[in-house]
């Protein structure tokens, strides 16, 4: 085994007692340090057993799990589970403990004094957006759902765990929720650098995440095991083409974030200027619209000149919403604003709301031209709208386009 | 004489009947948690096993309490003793019952994320699952302690201590002087001891349960700390799910 490889399992088998077909089957997968590798597959293929068995929550019936060098059977297994954070959909925070106290549990466990857990605890929930001064003390239950599952992540870096197990982490919060998650997730991770196991049942969510992709089908075997460029361009089989769904196109929106395009530049206003400088603004520059912009930069409305009335003082409350995405946000949330702005544009924010820039369709359009072109594949021009330029992909697939990608969801539980 | 002269008459003898009554049900109620939350701790993870618990233990309680002190006579002799083995043995049940059945309703995620960030089973036991147990357990805790009020006065058939002595006596007299009198101080005394030693475990529970309830208040609105005690105290009282395990016991009492 080389340094790079973190864990190993190695024909890894788990047979229930009572039933004749195994939980999981043969299973041999490497995982290299620092990387996110995603276990996706429909409900009841064995994806989560694959995963508690590295940190024995299920003991193998055959097969070896190396993590970082050892054999985990040759480890005492609660100290091998503080090594390992493990992270699970339903959060699992200790509902009579403090943030503070649940954050502290493996730290503590593992004889840190107590000077050192209160510092760790401080760090973490900095590290989430979490002020500790006002925060720590709350029980679970006084902080809403997207806060607690921060917790629940936090607790599990708490140790700082060279290897984290995260179940369907984010699979209980809204989509909104969700989204914010993951995008702080991986902002997080930049930095960590952990190698992290990461099951879902939702392929989108495996494209956004992971770095490498495990699709599994019955008994956990393994259909692929890719990065989610190359299975969304070069899928193994009918059965992965299948799971991976229709507009496959669309989900490669998935792989590229807002800070790899560049951006244009919007026309700013104040909401304290007249409406008839913003008039002025706009025959000035030939815009379409102007951004009126609050007293810290952050984007408020998008203002064409049909908004404006100049009888008014001020642009306060004039004009159309202006949807806004984060530098970290997929090409596809950026679309999605898009479509849900009055402007056809995105506005780009920092961490605080402020002003950044703006995405626009054209230079949506151009950097899926640029994917494709690296994909090098001859596809048709990149001048329609996404959606229609999937259809080679429907070739590809034929006639199961359609429900394939929602059976797939209605499996899940 | 009134009900309320003998009282006074017999003021020191009778305190001391009520300080007996009150130390054996109290013994016996340790002894019950003891025995009690560790046959159910030992048994809750495997239903058979604590199928086979809360039955024998409910059993136990079927017996009436005349012929269970009765029995004990023979192996364990007059007194102290045998009033003690009977009223531990009636504690039981309600103790094993809701013990289990607290911690068997925890929610499996929660002991689940324990042991997945490497809590050994006992450390999860006495740090997540018991303390998230306890007001049930302690449910269980102050039923039996109200059942055994009752069943110690019959103690004193085999020579235990306690109020029953006066009960005895009296209608063992019936029609004497003061006879009557004596019943009733007997009878009135249990349950005013009762109702106190059940007004203590009360304020246990608000006070173990101190900790969780406090900050509760604060954050829904700015009212004192105090506002949230009768508060957490009602929610004890009335928990439904403790309510169930505790019915059988009504014919019994």
């Amino acid at each position: 085994m080389t340094a790079d490889v973190m864990i190993e399992l190695q024909q890894v088998s788990k047979l229930y007692r009572g039933q004749k077909t195994p939980a999981v089957e043969d299973v041999s997968m490497t995982i290299r340090r620092g990387e996110i590798v995603v276990l996706v597959g429909p409900s009841g293929c064995g994806k989560t057993t694959t995963m508690k068995m590295i940190n024995r929550l299920i003991e193998p019936s055959s097969g070896r799990i190396m993590v970082d060098g050892s054999d985990v059977t040759s480890l005492n297994p609660t100290e091998l589970r503080r090594r390992i954070g493990y992270v699970i959909q339903q959060v699992g925070l200790f509902p009579h403990m403090s943030v503070a106290t649940n954050v502290g549990l493996v730290p503590k466990m593992l004889g840190w004094d107590r000077k050192r857990i209160d510092a760790r605890v401080d760090e973490l929930l900095h590290l989430v957006g979490l002020e500790p001064g006002q925060y720590r003390h709350r029980l679970p239950r006084q902080l809403s759902g997207g806060q607690q599952q921060r917790v629940g992540v936090v607790r599990a870096l708490a140790a700082d765990p060279p290897v984290m197990l995260m179940d369907e982490p984010f699979g209980a919060t809204d989509p909104l929720t969700r989204d914010r998650l993951q995008n702080e997730f991986l902002r997080l991770q930049e930095k960590l650098q952990k190698t992290i196991v990461f099951v879902t049942h939702d392929f989108d969510e495996a494209i956004k995440m992971g770095s490498r992709i495990a699709v599994l089908g019955d008994r956990s075997s393994i259909r692929q095991f890719d990065t989610p460029e190359r299975l969304l361009s070069n899928p193994v089989d009918k059965t992965v083409a299948q799971f991976i769904g229709a507009g496959a196109s669309l989900k490669q929106l998935n792989l590229r974030r807002v800070d790899a395009v560049d951006w244009d530049e919007a026309e700013l206003v104040r909401l304290d200027d007249s409406p008839t400088s913003a008039l002025r603004r706009l025959d000035e520059t030939g815009e379409w619209a102007v951004l009126s912009v609050d007293s810290e930069r952050r984007p408020v409305h998008w203002i064409t000149a049909r908004d404006l009335d100049p009888h008014q003082d001020n642009l306060r409350g004039i004009g159309g919403p202006a949807t806004v995405v984060e530098p970290r946000a997929t090409l596809h949330d950026a679309l999605d604003a898009m479509l849900s702005s009055s402007s056809g544009a995105a506005v780009v924010v920092d961490d605080a709301g402020r002003y950044r820039g703006t995405v626009t369709i054209d230079r949506l359009m151009r950097a899926i031209g640029e994917m494709r072109e690296t994909e090098r594949r001859r596809d048709q021009p990149v001048s329609e709208a996404p959606e229609t330029a999937d259809g080679p992909r429907a070739d590809a697939v034929p006639g199961q386009r359609r429900g394939a990608r929602s059976a797939a969801d209605r499996q899940t539980p | 004489m009134t009900l309320f002269e003998y009282l006074e008459s017999r003021r020191d003898l009778l305190v001391a009947q009520t300080i007996e009554h009150a130390t054996i049900v109290l013994m016996a109620i340790a002894l019950a948690t003891l025995i009690g939350m560790s046959i159910a701790v030992l048994t809750y993870r495997h239903r058979r096993a604590r199928g086979i618990a809360v039955a024998v233990a409910a059993t136990v309680l079927t017996i009436p309490s005349f012929a269970l002190l009765g029995l004990l006579i023979t192996p364990l002799g007059l007194g102290y003793l045998p009033a003690l083995v009977a009223l531990t043995l009636y504690a039981l049940l309600p103790i094993i019952r809701n013990t289990v059945v607290g911690l068997t309703e925890i929610d499996p995620a929660l002991t689940e994320a324990a042991r997945g960030i490497g809590m050994s089973w006992v450390r999860s036991l006495c740090t997540v699952e018991i303390p998230l147990a306890w007001p049930v357990i302690l449910t269980g805790i102050r039923v039996s302690t109200q059942m055994t009020m009752g069943i110690a006065a019959i103690a004193a058939y085999v020579g235990g201590p306690g109020l029953g002595n006066q009960i005895f006596s009296g209608l063992a007299n019936l029609g004497g002087v003061n006879s009557l009198n004596q019943a009733l101080i007997g009878t009135l005394g249990v349950v005013a001891l009762a109702l106190v030693v059940d007004l203590c475990l009360g304020l246990l529970g608000v006070l173990t349960r101190g900790n969780r309830g406090n900050r509760r208040p604060r954050s829904r609105s700015t009212a004192p700390l105090t506002a949230g005690q009768p508060d957490s105290a009602t929610a004890l009282a009335g928990t439904p799910s403790l309510a169930a395990p505790s019915t059988p016991q009504g014919g019994q009492r």
